[in-house]
């Protein structure tokens, strides 16, 4: 049996490595030295702390991780609630006009954010919304909804509608029913949301870069995105604020996994 | 239990590696940084700050590397001495962010012009006619930043006098004299020299796409507006230009590609590689200003560097130098903080603030009292000056109308990339995006 | 019954708002401003009739980005797929250490695209790259990898595809242990070979699984916009933009906001259409699985 499956151990190690690659390189980078011009597949003998303390402060490191802090836990509470609201009469009320606004709700989570780019700059300009807080949050908010109502409504098709009809009977008005009988059975796919939108609120840089434009608003991948590009020649302070930003979100990872891995696999299988 | 054992494989996979690999061990030397720093922050606690005034300003600017720092260090004292907050920042993509901010006016409070004070950002602009900095301004610079109503909106730290970079000790291992470099024929001969002796002729950092656009705005008027019985001045500006003229400057920075002059990786590599490859006698020339001097003598302050007038398209005109606006900064006109704005650009007029800042900048300084430690370059622009060098404006900052460059950024990429038909895509790119950005205003 | 469920509408009344404010009126709005030639910062601007859409059917960078954004969608897609599903079906023995593959192959899932682009520079850059590195250290002449067009969309999209294929092989995972041993033993009496078995119960069972994932990273690919901007910013030239990456790039940096929404609303429809499709084709398969 062993002698049969070597073979699948030697795979598993070729797959951990070359997936490792990316994050081995950055923690070798991060940690050296700018003037050590060693290969970067040598990690150092040492740590070079001043990386980081550059990166802390000419990138501003920690501001933008309370920006990026504030940005995503309001954009994921947001997401969560009018996701959790709005899925509950498109699982649950299956009119004509429901699966209409279900098949549009799901098509647009298909296009890239982008492609409306030039009018919604322009709108946010007009409502004085660039460089705000809630001027990001309703963006990623509203970008970020049609993946929530999706997993929404997927979870509460698959509840059992005999309770819900109990407490009708039970002289229960259609709202009070949500409140008592379907908020209880949500923890679950409340926290595939929170992961999923958090995680994507965390790391956005496509909406960031342009609809927070000062300074004193970035979030960390704009921190980190600028300073790569302010401080060219040194390359390792950049790559600890690379490092910096990733680390949060990779230990939560780390600790949490099971909740992220099932967050990803419920989003995906109906 | 689960996760800790993961973390601890996790850790040990990248120590095996690691210990496959042998450790790299400290250079020395590093901590030299490290010491600067702390140092300067020794001595600003010597002295008293001054009490904050809860007013934070921002500072946005389009440069990089040392003089990024040397802004920086400024604005912390004169925080120090106001207790106005100054928060510095340069994006990578300033033309691009500052462009979307001028579309929802909101502008930082103090921000740099690069050139386009009296054009681009004219109307975000504040007059500083009235500042006691602005009758020192030299007049070298003085015209071009006056619009036609004879307002000035901006504090020069610096006055550019560019032409083209070059490592004098690569040159001579060459057999190539600087002196002697009149025309393009001249200089591509000495390019040959060069890649014969086994370094780089032209280095071009053209990840960063500016640095392309650079080199095209430097050629482009040696061929369309420096001889005056063949200028296209006129047609450029009132838009008659016919753009099949721009067919030898494509097809110059062709022939240096095919001929191998450029670095291998010119498409791939950023300014600073240019900077370091230009300080380490790797290559000959650069198309960047002094700037590129000051950054190189970071990585290597031996190197022996020059700057040189551009040469000419041929033996009827002559080699020019290029000046303008460098590093400027002005107040934005609707700035809540505009009198802390003021006072932030009267402080960095101070010849000892601005001497640093012009001498970060390796230019001479844009004010009269001023004295710019331009170092190596000193007697290459006492030089010039003494000698009355041909000196001319930015190319695309009076030619070309705003965007334009862009777009000769991407042409000359196209044509170091080798494209086919680069050449002649060149000219249909450049006429076509001219005539809709004309249509534009 | 109906008019009790009905009044549970107000719920979502909130999440059209949004629609309506931020996609649907910014749409109606860009079909506005493709009509002018607005600089997208000047107050003027005129309108200029079909000249931008005219422009664009004939302009070969659009069909550039529109051919790296199908690379970038598609080839991420079988990519990811085929190696996501060998993944998963490698961790579906019960070897050990599944654990730890599962970690290090998820990881970067979470790690921002802005990030892993930075990171695969410090590996493709031509002088001190780590790539370049093995070649030289191999005795090969080193190579300028992304001053190649086509080389460099290649790279991103592998690029895209290791970072992301981790959830292709969770989903795949859990596709699996949904099928219930008992196929297989029941195929192992009849004598069906390993690929059979693979072909006849794993594939079909699997459609769910295969739909979610297509469909996902299909989005993830098309939309790819963070390592463009982190690796090549669409360059050499507009060898490798992406529609996404080209909107923003006409826009702010060309300043032709007005031909920017031209190709917004291009790309909007365009891959509206292409979603559609897919979409439509996994839902007949499970219907006739």
């Amino acid at each position: 049996m062993k002698k049969k499956n070597w073979w699948l151990y030697l795979l598993g190690l070729v797959i951990i490595v070359v997936h490792f690659i990316p994050i081995y390189i950055l923690l070798g980078v991060a940690a050296k030295s700018s003037m050590d011009i060693t290969s970067k597949w040598i990690l150092p003998g040492y740590v070079e702390w001043n990386n980081f303390k550059e990166a802390l402060n000419g990138g501003n490191m920690l501001l933008a991780l309370k920006n990026t802090a504030i940005i995503t836990v309001f954009s994921v509470f947001f997401v969560t609630v009018i996701g959790a609201f709005s899925a509950y009469p498109l699982a649950r009320n299956r009119s004509r006009l429901n699966t209409v606004v279900k098949s549009f709700i799901l098509g647009i989570m298909m296009i890239p954010g982008l492609s409306v780019l030039v009018p919604l700059y322009s709108t946010m300009v007009k409502i004085h919304g660039i460089s705000t807080y809630w001027g990001i949050i309703v963006v990623l908010v509203t970008f970020n909804l049609p993946m929530s109502i999706f997993l929404f409504s997927n979870f509460i098709a698959g509840i059992p509608v005999a309770l819900e009809e109990a407490a009708f009977i039970d002289g229960c008005n259609p709202i009070q029913t949500f409140f008592k009988i379907i908020l209880p059975q949500l923890k679950p796919v409340v926290a595939s949301v929170v992961i999923l939108t958090g995680v994507g609120c965390w790391n956005d840089y496509q909406f960031s870069l342009y609809f927070l434009q000062s300074p004193q608003y970035r979030t960390i991948p704009l921190a980190v995105a600028s300073y790569f590009s302010q401080t060219a020649n040194n390359m390792n302070a950049a790559a600890a604020s690379a490092l910096l930003g990733v680390l949060p979100v990779l230990l939560l990872f780390i600790f949490l996994q099971k909740y992220f891995i099932k967050g990803m696999v419920d989003s995906a299988i109906k | 239990m689960k996760q800790k054992k993961v973390l601890a494989l996790l850790l040990a996979a990248a120590m095996t590696v690691g210990i496959l690999n042998g450790c790299s061990k400290r250079p020395e030397g590093s901590n030299t940084t490290d010491s600067k720093t702390e140092e300067s922050g020794e001595t600003k606690d010597d002295s008293e700050a001054a009490e904050s005034t809860g007013v934070t300003l921002e500072f946005q600017h389009n440069m990089t590397g040392v003089i990024t720092d040397a802004i920086e260090d400024a604005c912390k004292d004169f925080t120090k001495e106001t207790g106005i907050g100054v928060e510095v920042s340069a994006p990578g993509t300033y033309g691009e962010m500052i462009k979307a901010r001028m579309a929802s006016n909101d502008m930082p409070d103090v921000f740099s012009t690069h050139g386009w004070s009296t054009s681009l950002y004219v109307e975000y602009l504040e007059p500083i006619n009235d500042q006691p900095f602005a009758d020192k301004i030299v007049d070298s610079i003085r015209d071009m930043l006056t619009d036609a109503d004879g307002n000035m909106y901006v504090l020069p730290a610096d006055a550019d006098l560019s032409g083209m970079t070059f490592n004098k000790t690569v040159l001579e291992d060459a057999g190539v004299k600087v002196e002697e470099l009149k025309t393009w024929d001249d200089f591509t001969e000495a390019c040959k020299k060069v890649k014969d002796s086994g370094k780089t002729p032209i280095h071009v950092g053209g990840k960063d796409s500016w640095t392309i656009g650079t080199m095209l705005d430097l050629i482009a008027p040696t061929f369309l507006t420096n001889n005056e019985e063949t200028s296209e001045a006129e047609a450029l500006l009132d838009g008659s230009f016919d753009w099949n003229k721009w067919e030898p400057i494509s097809e110059m920075v062709k022939d240096w590609y095919e001929s191998g002059y450029f670095n291998v990786d010119c498409l791939t590599a950023d300014y600073i590689t240019s900077c370091k490859a230009l300080a380490q006698d790797e290559a000959a020339f650069t198309f960047y200003t002094g700037k590129a001097v000051a950054e190189a003598q970071q990585t290597n302050p031996e190197a022996d560097l020059g700057i040189m007038p551009i040469p000419a398209a041929d033996e009827n005109s002559e080699p020019c130098l290029i000046g303008g606006e460098d590093l400027a900064v002005g107040v934005w006109k609707d700035s809540p903080h505009k009198d802390e704005a003021m006072q932030l650009l009267n402080y960095l007029a101070r010849p000892e603030v601005c001497s640093k800042l012009a001498t970060a900048c390796g230019m001479p300084a844009g004010l009269t009292d001023v004295e710019s430690e331009t170092g190596i370059l000193k007697p290459y622009y006492e030089k010039y000056m003494s000698e009355g060098v041909y000196t001319i404006p930015y190319f695309d900052r009076v030619y070309l109308p705003s965007g334009l460059y862009d777009v000769m950024c991407t042409t000359g990429t196209s044509i170091l990339a080798g494209e086919k038909n680069a050449v002649k895509d060149s000219i249909a790119d450049m006429k076509q995006a001219y005539e809709e950005k004309l249509a534009q205003h | 019954m109906i008019r009790r469920k009905w009044i549970t509408n107000i719920f979502y009344i909130p999440a059209i708002l949004l629609f309506l404010f931020f996609v649907i009126y910014p749409f109606i709005e860009g079909i506005r401003i493709s009509f002018t030639n607005w600089n997208g910062y000047s107050q003027q601007y005129k309108y200029i009739g079909m000249a931008n859409y005219l422009k664009m059917f004939q302009d070969e960078n659009i069909l550039t980005a529109l051919k790296n954004t199908l690379i970038y969608g598609v080839g991420s897609t079988i990519i990811q797929n085929v190696l996501g599903l060998s993944y998963a079906i490698l961790l579906n023995t019960k070897m050990k250490g599944r654990t730890l593959i599962r970690t290090v192959v998820y990881a970067p899932v979470m790690i921002s695209g802005l990030v892993m682009g930075y990171i695969m520079y410090f590996l493709v850059q031509y002088d001190g790259g780590a790539l370049n590195d093995i070649l030289t250290a191999l005795g090969v002449a080193p190579i300028d990898w992304l001053s190649d067009g086509n080389r460099a969309v290649i790279i991103m999209t592998l690029i895209n595809s290791i970072q992301y294929v981790g959830i292709s092989m969770v989903i795949y995972l859990a596709g699996l242990q949904n099928i219930s041993s008992q196929y297989y033993e029941a195929a192992a009496i009849d004598g069906v070979s390993g690929w059979q078995q693979f072909r006849y119960i794993t594939v079909p069972l699997l459609i769910p699984a295969i739909s979610s994932s297509v469909t996902l990273n299909l989005i993830g690919g098309l939309k790819l916009f963070d390592v463009i901007q982190a690796l090549t910013k669409g360059g050499p030239g507009y060898a490798s933009h992406s529609l996404s990456t080209l909107v923003a790039n006409q826009y702010f940096q060309a300043t032709n906001a007005g031909y920017s929404a031209t190709i917004g609303l291009f790309s909007f429809v365009l891959i509206m259409i292409l979603s559609n499709i897919v979409t439509t084709y996994f839902n007949k398969k499970e219907v006739y699985m």
